[in-house]
């Protein structure tokens, strides 16, 4: 079953503990991170992120990354991440991934 | 994220205001040759700072200037530029321009760019004066565009606490990269398992690499705000330079690490360089190299030093200190009420309850005064304002003039000092405009060519006195009477003696317009000043002396939270007449009340004719005139000197008394100031001198000056 997380448009410190609980909750399956309302990534919000993207491809779960903005993949940008870094695929079943 | 960076905006201008009020007295302290070493540094230091502020907030162009001041002070700093006179003068007014440029971006509008083209061309010059010809390095400092970019390799690890702090990685990258090319590559080595982690930790660590022209210092500016919150690493790709690099470390203090260069190193570095090259300049035998970044080193150290032994403050709303300073006004009050209710009941002065009592009392004025000092500030910062009003005006009427000014440690309520600035600015304009006479009539005098203003404040029994003084020609007071009588404020034969003379520049319709000028002749005339003066509850007076100037003084409580009233009664209502108003008190004799049409009375006073206002009647109470001969009289003055006699029942003494503002808690009542709440609980309104004074003025349509020369059957309607 793949589950779906809508993520914030601020993505800062307040929203970092949020953020790691709704992963902890959807482990085990497979996730769509929709980042079209984002406007801002904090540091810590991307270390949220990128350790749930390790952690979804050590379970072996799909983690797709849906519609990011362009303030998302600009400020990703700027820590020197690219949007693809984030999604893990198991199986490359759809496009989204690739954006 | 927009509120606290918001706040953050907030602090960064309110630090700018500091940081500029520094950046003036430490200037100041350089211009008048009592500068210590520290003060260059703490001069660059402000500049420094705010052009760190105002990159993260992308103030371009308040950076871009910061920066060209910052390049010349620190030249100044390394020794390798000599603070003389012409330079201290070209940093002033870049200060001023600085100040402009951080009032611009935090209120709008716009700043001369000619002023800023002409101070960054001055620094030009100055630096053009220092360059050698022929020497690779200079070249590059005159021109940076051409300089050769460097790749500097940035290793950035914020801390949990960069983040606690609303401090972004992300921006500050951004910052990075704007300096130049940047590459920037994520490491997550130290990311743990999605469990384990602590979404408020910090993980990450950035590698930048930049290609710039820029400066280290250029770089670790951009973090200087976050400096203690991060690990920063700076050092450069290839092997050149201070290949390690710096390390800043630490999250309580400051750590400087420091990697001893190699000797062959210092002589392929660049731009870094440019500086210690001056200063061999400066001193022509060649300087050890171990000892320029020795220098460096103090620099840093001293730097860590006296960021620590500034004495800590916080930041408080301003609504939340007058809040408590209403609450400590109520503690006041209650504490009359409990003293009273307390003697009501007959209970024994020596009792145990009534000692108590006193004790609470001694307890509650001391709270009140320590509340009241949080409000008190330095007149400082009022001060600091004054010498580039100084400069401006002396450059506009060509005249050479010094500012002195003592006593800005004197401390006065908020209030008090926010509003004593606009007629401070007035009165000085005018020492300079017209108290000092022009160079050339200053030398014939045998007085020295550069003319002095002093400005002065001390604190006099319960109250701050400040006194503009200039070393000018003093008034003179022929011209001033002629104007007077052109005016119509005087008759031509009246006979004034030389303070009444001096007096006349107070009123209303007094300009010397013989002489109306860009900077005096605004159309605010020292009436203004007076007004704005009165309605702190001030009062200002003059003495001149011909040929050696002329001083103003200015007298003002020291706070606008209590009132010294005088308590009188009127038709049985206790009122308070602020104290700064009454000149003196009288018995009225029935043979000086003489009535004029209408219910008006005037008074004969020692040979003028001061007009005669029933307060009870005045304020509504009663219908009936009260007997002039029956009643206590008190001779009052009002905003433009206007007076008048104000008739009460009785006087009951003198107190301090808590302003509690009418409008706020009830509405405006015309012809009251304010309440207050007295002691047996009941409220006594304060009564407006002025707006009562004001009516008698406009009852007996007599001019205030006119009043010492009326003449009772012509002079008022």
């Amino acid at each position: 079953m793949t589950d779906a997380i809508e993520l914030p448009s601020v993505l800062d410190l307040v929203a970092a503990p949020g953020l790691l609980e709704n992963f902890l909750q959807r482990r085990g399956h497979d996730l769509i991170l929709d980042a079209g309302q984002v406007q801002r990534v904090g540091g810590q919000c991307l270390q949220v992120l990128l350790a749930a993207h390790a952690a979804w491809a050590a379970d072996g779960h799909n983690l797709l990354l849906q519609n990011p903005s362009e303030p998302f993949i600009d400020m990703l940008a700027l820590m020197g991440l690219s949007p693809d870094e984030l999604t893990h695929h198991v199986s490359a079943k759809n496009g989204e991934t690739e954006q | 994220m927009e509120d606290p960076l918001a706040a953050i905006r907030v602090t960064f201008f309110q630090e700018c205001e500091e940081q500029l009020s520094e950046l003036e007295s430490g200037l100041i302290a350089m211009e008048n040759g009592t500068a210590e070493s520290e003060t260059v540094n703490a001069v660059f230091r402000a500049v420094h700072s705010m052009k760190g502020g105002a990159g993260i907030f992308a103030l371009d162009e308040l950076v871009r200037f910061a920066h060209v001041f910052e390049t010349a002070l620190d030249k100044v700093r390394s020794g390798s530029l000599e603070a003389t006179p012409p330079v201290v003068a070209i940093f002033l007014r870049a200060a001023d321009i600085l100040a402009d440029l951080v009032r611009a971006a935090r209120d709008g509008g716009a700043v001369d760019q000619a002023r800023v083209a002409d101070v960054v061309k001055a620094f030009d010059e100055i630096e053009g004066q220092k360059e050698i010809p022929g020497s690779h390095e200079e070249e590059m400092v005159a021109d940076p565009s051409e300089a050769q970019d460097n790749v500097w390799e940035v290793t950035f690890t914020p801390y949990p606490a960069l983040y606690a702090k609303a401090n972004e990685a992300a921006l500050l990258l951004r910052e990075l990269n704007r300096l130049g090319e940047t590459e920037i590559k994520l490491d997550t080595s130290l990311l743990p398992e999605l469990l384990e982690l602590d979404p408020e930790g910090a993980y990450l660590t950035w590698l930048i690499t930049l290609k710039s022209d820029c400066e280290e210092s250029d770089i670790r500016e951009l973090f200087e705000f976050v400096e203690d919150d991060c690990r920063l690493e700076i050092g450069r790709s290839e092997t050149e330079g201070f290949a390690p690099g710096t390390v800043i470390t630490g999250d309580n203090g400051f750590k400087f690490e420091f990697f001893p260069p190699m000797e062959e190193e210092i002589e392929e570095e660049t731009e870094v360089k440019v500086v210690e090259k001056k200063k061999e300049e400066a001193a022509p035998k060649p300087v050890e190299q171990a000892l320029v970044h020795a220098s460096a080193v103090q620099a840093m150290v001293t730097k860590a030093e006296t960021a620590n032994s500034v004495a800590p403050t916080i930041r408080v709303d301003l609504d939340r200190v007058d809040r408590m300073i209403d609450l400590v006004g109520e503690l006041v009050i209650n504490e009359a009420m409990l003293s009273q209710r307390v003697l009501e009941a007959g209970i024994n002065r020596a009792s145990g309850v009534a000692m108590a009592l006193e004790e609470l009392e001694h307890l509650t004025r001391e709270i009140q005064d320590s509340v009241m000092a949080i409000r008190a500030q330095p007149v400082r910062s009022v001060f600091q304002r004054m010498p580039r009003l100084v400069r401006e005006v002396a450059a506009m009427t060509g005249k050479q003039v010094r500012l002195v000014t003592e006593g800005e440690a004197t401390e006065v309520d908020k209030t008090v000092i926010e509003r004593i600035a606009d007629p401070l600015t007035h009165m000085i304009r005018n020492a300079i405009d017209h108290g000092l006479e022009s160079t050339e009539s200053r030398i014939a005098a045998g007085k020295p060519a550069e003319g002095t203003v002093r400005l002065t404040a001390v604190h006099r029994s319960g109250r701050i006195v400040l006194e503009v003084a200039d070393d000018g020609g003093g008034i003179n007071r022929s011209r001033v009477r002629q104007k007077a009588v052109e005016n119509g404020l005087i008759l031509p034969d009246a006979q004034l003696s030389d303070e009444e003379i001096d007096n006349l520049i107070f009123l209303p319709g007094f300009s010397t317009a013989a002489k109306v000028s860009d900077i005096s002749g605004r159309g605010v005339g020292m009436d203004v000043v007076r007004q704005s003066i009165q309605a702190l509850g001030g009062r200002i007076s003059i003495s001149s002396r011909p040929g050696y100037g002329s001083t103003f003084t200015l007298s003002l409580p020291l706070t606008l939270a209590v009132l010294d009233g005088m308590v009188v009664s009127a038709h049985n209502h206790t009122l308070i007449i602020p104290l700064g108003a009454i000149m003196e008190t009288l018995k009225p004799r029935a043979e000086d009340v003489f009535p004029l049409d209408g219910d008006l009375n005037m008074l004969a006073l020692r040979g003028g004719y001061v007009p005669v206002v029933d307060v009870a009647h005045c304020l509504g109470y009663s219908v009936q005139h009260a007997e002039p001969e029956q009643s206590v009289a008190l001779l009052v003055e009002g905003e433009g000197g206007a007076r008048a006699v104000l008739l009460v029942d009785a006087i009951h003494g003198q107190r301090q008394v808590v302003i509690k503002s009418l409008e706020a808690n009830y509405r405006a009542v015309p012809g009251i100031a304010a309440a207050t709440v007295m002691g047996d609980g009941r409220v006594a309104l304060i009564v407006d001198v002025d707006a009562v004074v004001q009516n008698a003025g406009a009852e007996s349509n007599a001019h205030t000056a006119e009043l010492n020369n009326l003449e009772i059957s012509g002079g008022a309607a």
